[in-house]
């Protein structure tokens, strides 16, 4: 037993490794693999008259996703995704780096106070939000009250709430794995360029941040590829005209009923994101 | 963070119960055999004592499960869970459960009390073989806050009037906001000209810069709220929004509107099926029907339970509209595969431009 | 140091902003309406029937046991597959699993609702709660896979189960005596990720709940058209309250306890 495993973990094999990551593949294959196989093969289906599956095979459904009528809604939703990702690494960085280089005994506390707040459902939290930003909610008082404004403004359905939800929502995917990564610097290294004469922002400059750069590219990834997918936030938040992928795509399965056409989106959309993701790991294997 | 010695035990233990769990958890859970019906409901869609006082008298339990939103309770069914017995379903939807081979026909000769039913909604044009039984019923049509507005709104052109800009809410709904549109246009339901088509998408995309939210349910929050004065609406959703704001009202559009049945409908494959027409049988009980539509604030399509109505909201024309008026509202005209293809692309159209 | 003033300020700005609608949310669980969205007056009433429902209590002992199991299953799945990725001799299509690995992210969830619920009605499998918790599993995954490859990559590098070997321990002893202690707290921090994946999850749960399965999602998104009641605003507080009192209890018995180091590189 004793030798088995240590074999195992030894991984001198790659038969090794593959036992060891058998487990979490075989979950991957049955409980996504097969599902999305099923899905593709979805997609080349026709939309019958009544929202039944005609199986005579062809590739109209994705030659209909390329129409120019949906080029807005790409490029809507990369803006909001990509904006997304900017403020939350923009805002999430200090975070980190004060949870890392600062926090001292509150780390713990802090981390997981990170992440409480989403314990609660996404719904109530969506309805304060309601009640924050509304016409007659505690902003607009707020801002009544100190002059900054004459009469309410609306806030809601705007793309500022949208944006904002989409922040409150993925700050802590971005903030965890950047401060992972700050975590591994060993802090001899930040010390040696201050004994060679750096200052704070030389060092932060010259050593912190590009020892850092793998958690943003992680943070990156993780709030940048759910935020693609995102329906329920432009929904709840957002009015008619911020309507993204994941609406589309989910009012394919829920509205319109045509379970062909929201296949072939969902394959497209997967195809982009695994094989962008391939060429980044092998990108950063080889780095 | 948190350290602890991993014995080798342990971690062992862990690795191989951890994935067991689930099937562990399942094991306790097994279902007991009593009978029951699986009953699969809105919320807030039935009387506070309705299925206690039936579990009483038939000794048969219901397990209640809730849907929020009808399109996903259909794309569940359809991807095929199976196990509900009875299930509420809009009569636009039925036509499509049907042509999937979803719903079983409900032996309608069977129940005691199909009688019970105004004749309006016998063999309707949605279901006229009456493979459903119709349960409570409404009105499309506007809703509005009292203090917000100058003068009450009366027509559905109010819904495009621009000095409304950004108060405005419309249901998120293929069949009202076309059928609204061509209401307008006087464009008959029956068309299949492309022209119409143009017409119509022209209509609703001059109206989309006045609308700051397409939806079915949230939109009664923003109402509540105050952030939208204005809104397409279904009659008995509102008045349970106009609970926490008395401002609210509804009204119906003097050029005539439409109204919906929801109905029950037994699923195919149903395990209770004896049960489950008793408890259909039990929801047509005068007294049951009378004491749901005092609850839930819509009307119940059941002749003999109008009577039992309480006073106030029988009375309510914007409940149970006046004769006259019912003489004008329409069922939704059921569209064949072709014309359903042209209405999705219409409002598929103006929701992604 | 005006430097670290100013940091520590504008973190504290942060929290207040995640914390800002959980205190809307507090407040207004005393409020005396149906549809929580305009404050109508004081009240207890949601707490008082909070105690008698048991529903909705029914519903949060459902979802806290669907997050603990999905949670669990990922971590140990999670862990191998991570330690496979980063520790052992590169070897070929190991950029593959790793994409596969992360793949559940990219899934817009109605998608995957709707094509994990087909294949398991085709596979002939019944829903029940066990098929709920491995759907959660899969979407945890990439969670716990995440946090344990980023530490262990970086302990790979400071040789440590080496140095341990040398002095005679197999790999097994290393791994349970350095290894899996050294990386407790990545493993932790991926276990609280996808316990909070999960828990939060709504569209997955609500296309692969059997009858009579109701999570505190599905439950909440259910009142979602007839108006959330703050008697949800009550639950949630309750729930803060309990991990705010069990993280003080353990912050409480971890510094009585003697300090052991080691755990920073």
């Amino acid at each position: 037993m004793d030798r088995a495993l240590s074999w195992l973990l030894g991984g001198r094999r790659p038969l090794a490794s593959h036992l060891l990551l058998a487990p979490a593949a075989a979950w991957m294959i049955v409980f996504l693999v097969l599902p999305a196989a099923g899905l593709l093969l979805l997609s080349l289906a026709k939309n019958g008259p009544y929202g039944e599956i005609l199986w005579t095979l062809s590739l109209n459904n994705y030659r209909r996703a390329f129409d120019p009528k949906y080029l807005p809604v790409l490029l809507r939703t990369l803006g909001f995704a990509g904006g997304t990702t900017l403020l939350t690494l923009l805002l999430g960085y200090p975070l980190a780096y004060f949870l890392s280089f600062r926090a001292g005994r509150w780390r713990n506390a802090m981390l997981i106070g990170l992440m409480v707040p989403f314990w609660t459902s996404a719904l109530v939290a969506f309805y304060s939000w309601m009640i924050i930003l509304g016409k007659e909610g505690l902003l607009n008082a707020a801002l009544l009250r100190f002059g900054f404004i004459s009469a309410p403004i609306s806030i809601l359905y705007t793309s500022f709430s949208v944006l904002l939800g989409l922040v409150y929502f993925y700050l802590p995917f971005m903030v965890l794995p950047l401060y992972g990564s700050l975590e591994k610097i060993p802090r001899q290294y930040v010390e040696a360029a201050y004994d060679l004469g750096a200052d704070r922002w030389t060092a932060f400059r010259k050593v912190t941040l590009p020892l850092s750069l793998p958690g943003v590219i992680a943070g990156s990834l993780l709030t940048f590829v759910p935020c693609l997918g995102d329906f329920l936030t432009a929904e709840i938040l957002g009015g008619p005209r911020y309507y993204l992928l994941g609406n589309l795509i989910s009012n394919q399965f829920l509205m319109a009923q045509d379970w062909p056409f929201g296949a072939a989106l969902t394959c497209l959309l997967l195809t982009c994101l695994v094989g962008g993701l391939w060429l980044y790991r092998r990108w950063d294997d080889q780095a | 963070m948190m350290m602890t010695d991993a014995t080798r035990r342990d971690f062992l233990k862990i690795a191989v119960l951890a994935p067991l769990m689930p099937a562990l958890m399942a094991a306790c859970r097994r279902a007991d055999t009593r009978r029951v019906v699986n009953f699969y409901n809105w919320s807030n869609y039935i009387g506070k004592d309705t299925l206690p006082e039936f579990t009483r008298r038939a000794g048969v339990s219901v397990r209640y499960d809730l849907f929020a939103d009808e399109e996903e309770m259909f794309a569940k069914i359809r991807a095929g869970a199976r196990g509900y017995d009875l299930v509420v379903i809009g009569d636009y939807l039925i036509p499509r459960f049907k042509s999937l081979n979803l719903i079983d026909a409900v032996p309608s000769g069977t129940l005691k009390n199909m009688g019970n039913l105004a004749p309006r909604f016998r063999r309707p044009s949605y279901d006229p073989d009456e493979t459903t039984i119709p349960y409570l019923w409404g009105t499309t049509g506007i809703a509005y806050n009292r203090r917000k507005l100058a003068k009450q709104p009366s027509s559905w052109w109010d819904l495009w009037d621009p000095k409304y800009k950004d108060r405005i809410s419309m249901l998120d709904n293929v069949r009202d906001c076309v059928a609204v549109a061509m209401q307008l246009l006087r464009i008959p339901q029956t068309t299949r000209d492309p022209e119409d088509f143009r017409k119509v998408r022209e209509l609703l995309l001059r109206q989309k810069p006045l609308v700051r939210q397409y939806s079915s349910s949230s939109y009664l929050n923003s109402l509540v709220a105050g952030e939208i004065d204005l809104a397409m609406t279904w009659s008995g959703d509102l008045f349970q929004a106009a609970r926490d704001n008395p401002d609210l009202d509804y009204v119906l559009p003097k050029e005539g509107t439409y109204m919906w049945v929801d109905c029950l409908a037994m699923l195919r494959g149903s395990r209770h099926r004896e049960d489950t027409l008793r408890l259909i049988d039990y929801l047509l009980e005068p007294e049951v029907a009378g004491s749901i539509s005092n609850s839930v604030r819509y009307a119940t399509p059941n002749a003999k339970a109008f009577p039992l109505v309480e006073k106030a909201l029988r009375r309510d024309p914007r409940v149970y509209p006046t004769p006259q008026t019912m003489g004008q509202l329409q069922l939704h005209h059921i569209l064949d595969p072709e014309q359903s293809e042209m209405w999705n692309q219409v409002w598929a159209d103006v929701k992604v431009s | 140091m005006r430097h670290g003033r100013l940091l520590s300020l504008y973190c504290m700005a942060l929290y207040a902003f995640l914390y800002l609608p959980l205190g809307v949310m507090a407040v207004f669980s005393f409020n005396d309406a149906h549809r929580n969205v305009v404050w109508r007056g004081f009240t207890f009433k949601w707490y008082q029937l909070l105690f008698h429902d048991a529903e909705l209590l029914g519903a949060l002992l459902t979802s806290l046991e669907l997050a603990a199991a999905a949670a669990a299953i990922a971590a140990v799945l999670g862990l191998l597959a991570s330690y496979a990725l980063t520790r052992h001799r590169p070897f070929k299509s190991r950029e593959g699993y790793g994409a596969l690995l992360d793949a559940p992210l990219m899934m817009p969830e109605v998608a995957l609702g709707v094509g994990l619920l087909s294949f398991l009605v085709r596979a002939g499998y019944e829903l029940d709660f066990g098929a709920l918790a491995c759907a959660h599993a899969l979407i945890c995954l990439p969670y716990t896979v995440g946090a344990a490859r980023a530490r262990l990559k970086s302990m790979g590098e400071s040789h440590l189960e080496e140095a341990a070997m040398d002095l005679g321990a197999t790999e097994l002893t290393a791994f349970l005596k350095v290894t899996l202690p050294l990386a407790m707290p990545a493993i932790v921090s991926g276990c609280l990720l996808a316990f909070t994946v999960s828990f939060e999850d709504f569209v997955t749960s609500f296309f692969l709940a059997g009858i009579g399965i109701v999570t505190m999602p599905i439950k909440v998104y259910s009142m979602m058209k007839f108006g959330v009641t703050p008697e949800i605003n009550a639950l949630s507080v309750l729930l803060l309250v309990a991990t705010f009192g069990l993280l003080a209890l353990n912050a409480a018995l971890a510094s009585s306890r003697p300090r052991r180091d080691g755990c920073g590189p």
